[in-house]
């Protein structure tokens, strides 16, 4: 340590206690509680603009859901959200939770029977498994009519199930297609 | 010691003040505000800002009040709130930048003219204007460990930062506050040694 520090150290600290506390006195107890008056008035204001500022992001926000959920041209059978879209990209198949086939019998029936834009990819899939559901069917009818074993009614009901499954996404993939801009 | 700390409240106007007697209330504000101000004006520096961390300070103070306990003395209590509602505004970004924004040099002559009090030695007037031309955050160190009697472990707790930089604000501003005295016509005596 310098020899010179310390002196001088104590010299400044007790200069800086010389110094007059008091060169300014301060306002009165009147102003103060005026003062103090006008600031819980003032935060009363903040406090009021700022119930107001939540109110309307509250409003928007719930109209935004609204808008969007009114926006919406088809919702998706109950347990098939979009990302839930057995086949979608990124999605493993397998994790997909199948619709029951009357809600989705329900649902493709309220589908129209052509869509506003087609797409020749999808349309040719969907053309191929209606004609696939159609087949099933006259053969389940076929099947059901001559009394045969129930494995085989039981493995054509699969065989059906599976693709208005499938039909159920390609039809669901192709109105997201058509709503998206 | 802090003459703010020295002040004596009795216990009696205390218990007044707390169970809200507005005569009492203004006793104590007569007592504890001019050292309160004093103490923000030397940790801040300019004068407007002074005035309102005052307020905010006495404002909690009368808050707190009903759950004062008198294991201190109300001084130190009342000192702990404004050191506190000071830090808190050096401390942050935003008050920061605009203390700096603002001009310091042209600010100093006149806060140094409304410290300065007949009787005034010169070598007590550099000192005003060595200590107004500190860094607000330098100041403020200088002034809770020379005048307050703080430690470093405190101001490093109450700044949030480390001992040594506690230490290192303080050893520069030493350094610029003698370079400040050292060129007068009439050196201090603590130079001479």
């Amino acid at each position: 340590m310098h020899p010179d520090l310390d002196p001088q150290r104590s010299g400044l600290a007790r200069l800086l206690r010389e110094l007059p506390e008091s060169a300014a006195a301060p306002y009165g107890y009147r102003e103060f509680e005026q003062r103090a008056l006008a600031r819980a008035h003032q935060e009363h204001g903040h406090a009021g603009g700022r119930r107001l500022a939540v109110a309307a992001v509250l409003f928007l926000a719930a109209l935004a859901v609204l808008l969007r959920l009114n926006g919406t041209p088809h919702t998706a059978p109950h347990g098939l959200g979009a990302a839930e879209v057995r086949g979608a990209p990124g999605l493993d198949p397998e994790d997909a939770p199948a619709p029951s086939a009357s809600t989705a019998e329900r649902w493709l029936a309220s589908l129209p029977s052509e869509p506003a834009m087609v797409r020749v990819g999808t349309r040719a899939a969907v053309m191929g498994l209606e004609d696939r559901i159609a087949q099933v069917d006259d053969l389940l009818t076929a099947t059901g009519d001559a009394g045969s074993a129930p494995e085989r009614l039981r493995a054509l009901q699969q065989e059906r199930s599976r693709l208005v499954g499938t039909l159920v996404q390609v039809r669901y993939a192709q109105t997201l297609a058509n709503a998206s801009p | 010691m802090s003459r703010l700390v020295e002040i004596a409240v009795s216990g009696e106007l205390l218990a007044r003040a707390r169970a809200g007697e507005a005569a009492a209330r203004q006793a104590l504000y007569v007592a504890l505000a001019p050292a309160t101000h004093a103490l923000i004006r030397r940790l801040v520096g300019q004068r407007a800002l002074a005035e309102d961390l005052f307020q905010d300070t006495m404002m909690t103070f009368y808050e707190r009040l009903p759950q004062f306990r008198q294991e201190a003395p109300v001084g130190a209590w009342l000192r702990q709130i404004a050191v506190s509602r000071c830090l808190m505004y050096l401390r942050s970004p935003w008050k920061r930048a605009r203390l700096c924004l603002e001009p310091v040099d042209c600010g100093v002559a006149a806060e140094v003219a409304a410290l300065i009090t007949p009787g005034y030695s010169g070598e007590l007037i550099d000192l005003e204007r060595a200590l107004a031309s500190l860094a607000p955050t330098a100041r403020a160190i200088v002034w809770m460990y020379e005048v307050e009697g703080y430690s470093h472990q405190e101001i490093a707790h109450a700044f949030g930062r480390s001992v040594s930089f506690s230490k290192s604000q303080l050893a520069r501003a030493h350094l610029r506050l003698r370079t400040w005295l050292q060129p007068q016509e009439h050196p201090p005596s603590c130079t001479l040694i």
